[in-house]
C-alpha cells in the first residue's frame, strides 16, 4: 500500500475526535456516583454529618483525601498525552502527603499520651480496608479505560496517579460514612488503602497502558 | 478563496472539528519529517521497510489524535508519539535504537531522499482485516471512492462505513500489536 493510499483512508475517518478532558469527565462522574450511591445504600452515610462539618480534623479527611484524588485524575489527563511525560509535574502530591503528615504529627502532640494507641486502632479499621479498595474499583478503572483512549509514554506512571486519583477520591467518599475524626486514624489507614490500591493499579498501567 | 496554511496547529485544530482536507494537508505536511526520522535511524533497513514503519506512525498518529490539545504546539505532542512508535517499531525488527528528540529538528534540514516506496506490511494486514472492512479500508484508500460509492458497493448505509471504517483502522493498529507480540 502507497502512503498515499493510507492518509486518504485515514483523511476519510471523522469519528472519535472527542477532546480528553471531555472524556474523563463522562467516564469518571459517573463511576464515582455509583461508588456513592453504592456507600450509601449499604452503609450509609454518618448519622453526625451535618454536625462533622464543623470540625476541622474531619473536615480535614475530605481535604486531604480530594486533594489527592483530584490531583491524581488531573495528572493522569497530562500523562494521556504523548508529550505528557516531560511535562508532568509531581511535587503536588508530595506536598499533600507532606501535610496529611503534618497533621498527623499535630494529632499526636495534641493527643494524650493514654488515648494516642486507642485512636490509632479505632474501631472500625476492617470496614475502612476493605470498604475504600471496594469503592475505588469504578473510578480506578474509569480513569484507566480514559488512559487507554490516551496516549501515554509513561504507561507505569500513568497507573499510578489513575490509583492515587480513583482510590483518594473513593477514600473521600467513604469519609461521608466513617466516624473516625481523628487524623491518627485516617492518615495512616485511609493512606494504607490508598497505597494499596495505587499498587495494584501501578501494576495493571504498566501493562494494560502500552499501545 | 481560501487561505492556504500550513500552520501545522491550525491544520489538526482543523482536522480534529471534522475538516477532512484540512487534515490531509496536514499528514503531507508531517509526512516528509517523519520519514526523515525514519530513514536516518534505519541503518541500512530498506526504503520498503522504513515506510512500513511511517505508515504504522501515521496510523498511531491518526488514532491518537483527539490527544493533542488545542492551543498547545503541534510539535512536542507528534515528536513524542512518533518517537514512542518508531522505537517500538525498529524493537519489532529486531534493532535497539536511541532516538532523541533533537534528532526531528536535525531531520527538518535532512534531504528526504528519493519519493517513497510502496510498503508491503500494510496491505498485508488489510488482508487480514478480512472481508468488508478490508473492501472498505481498500475502496477509500486505493480507489478514492466516496462513503456514498463504498455503501452502494457494499449494500451499506453511508454512516454504517464511516463507523465500519474506524473500526477497521483501530482494528489494522490492534493486528500490529498482536504481530509484534
Amino acid at each position: 500500500m502507497k502512503t498515499e493510499d493510507l492518509i486518504r483512508a485515514l483523511a476519510a475517518d471523522t469519528q472519535d475526535t472527542r477532546p480528553m478532558a471531555a472524556r474523563m469527565l463522562t467516564a469518571l462522574v459517573p463511576a464515582l456516583l455509583v461508588s456513592l450511591a453504592a456507600l450509601w445504600l449499604v452503609l450509609g452515610f454518618r448519622a453526625d454529618l451535618g454536625k462533622s462539618l464543623l470540625i476541622t480534623d474531619s473536615i480535614m479527611r475530605f481535604v486531604l483525601t480530594g486533594a489527592v484524588g483530584l490531583l491524581g485524575a488531573r495528572i493522569a489527563l497530562v500523562l494521556a498525552r504523548p508529550e505528557g511525560r516531560d511535562e508532568v509535574r509531581l511535587w503536588p502530591l508530595v506536598a499533600v502527603a507532606i501535610a496529611a503528615f503534618a497533621v498527623l504529627v499535630w494529632a499526636f502532640v495534641t493527643t494524650p499520651p493514654e488515648g494516642v494507641q486507642m485512636k490509632l486502632v479505632g474501631k472500625t479499621l476492617t470496614t475502612c480496608m476493605i470498604t475504600i479498595p471496594l469503592l475505588s474499583i469504578l473510578p480506578v478503572t474509569a480513569i484507566m479505560w480514559v488512559l487507554r483512549q490516551g496516549a501515554t509514554t509513561a504507561p507505569m506512571l500513568a497507573g499510578l496517579v489513575a490509583g492515587l486519583g480513583g482510590g483518594g477520591l473513593s477514600a473521600a467518599i467513604y469519609a461521608l460514612h466513617c466516624t473516625e475524626d481523628s487524623p491518627l486514624f485516617y492518615v495512616p489507614w485511609y493512606g494504607l488503602a490508598i497505597a494499596g490500591v495505587t499498587l495494584v493499579s501501578t501494576m495493571i498501567g504498566a501493562r494494560l497502558l502500552r499501545w | 478563496m481560501e487561505r492556504q496554511s500550513d500552520d501545522w496547529e491550525q491544520l489538526l485544530a482543523a482536522a480534529n472539528a471534522g475538516d477532512g482536507r484540512a487534515y490531509t494537508r496536514f499528514l503531507h505536511a508531517v509526512s516528509p519529517v517523519l520519514r526523515g526520522v525514519i530513514r536516518a535511524k534505519s541503518g541500512g533497513l530498506g526504503e520498503a521497510s522504513c515506510e512500513d514503519v511511517m505508515q504504522e506512525v501515521l496510523l498511531a498518529i491518526h488514532l491518537k489524535r483527539h490527544t493533542w490539545q488545542v492551543g498547545s504546539p503541534v510539535r512536542p505532542w507528534l515528536y513524542a508519539i512518533t518517537r514512542y512508535k518508531v522505537i517500538d517499531a525498529f524493537r519489532a525488527r529486531g534493532r535497539r535504537i536511541d532516538l532523541p528528540i533533537e534528532d526531528f529538528v536535525d531531520s527538518l534540514a535532512a534531504d528526504p531522499g528519493p519519493d517513497p516506496t510502496e510498503a508491503a506490511d500494510m496491505a498485508k494486514m488489510i488482508g487480514m482485516l478480512g472481508g468488508r472492512s478490508a473492501e472498505i479500508v481498500r475502496k477509500i484508500g486505493m480507489e478514492g471512492a466516496s462513503f456514498a460509492e463504498t455503501g452502494k458497493a457494499l449494500d451499506m448505509t453511508e454512516g454504517a462505513v464511516r463507523v465500519a471504517l474506524h473500526r477497521a483502522l483501530k482494528n489494522l493498529a490492534a493486528l500490529r500489536e498482536r504481530h509484534v507480540k
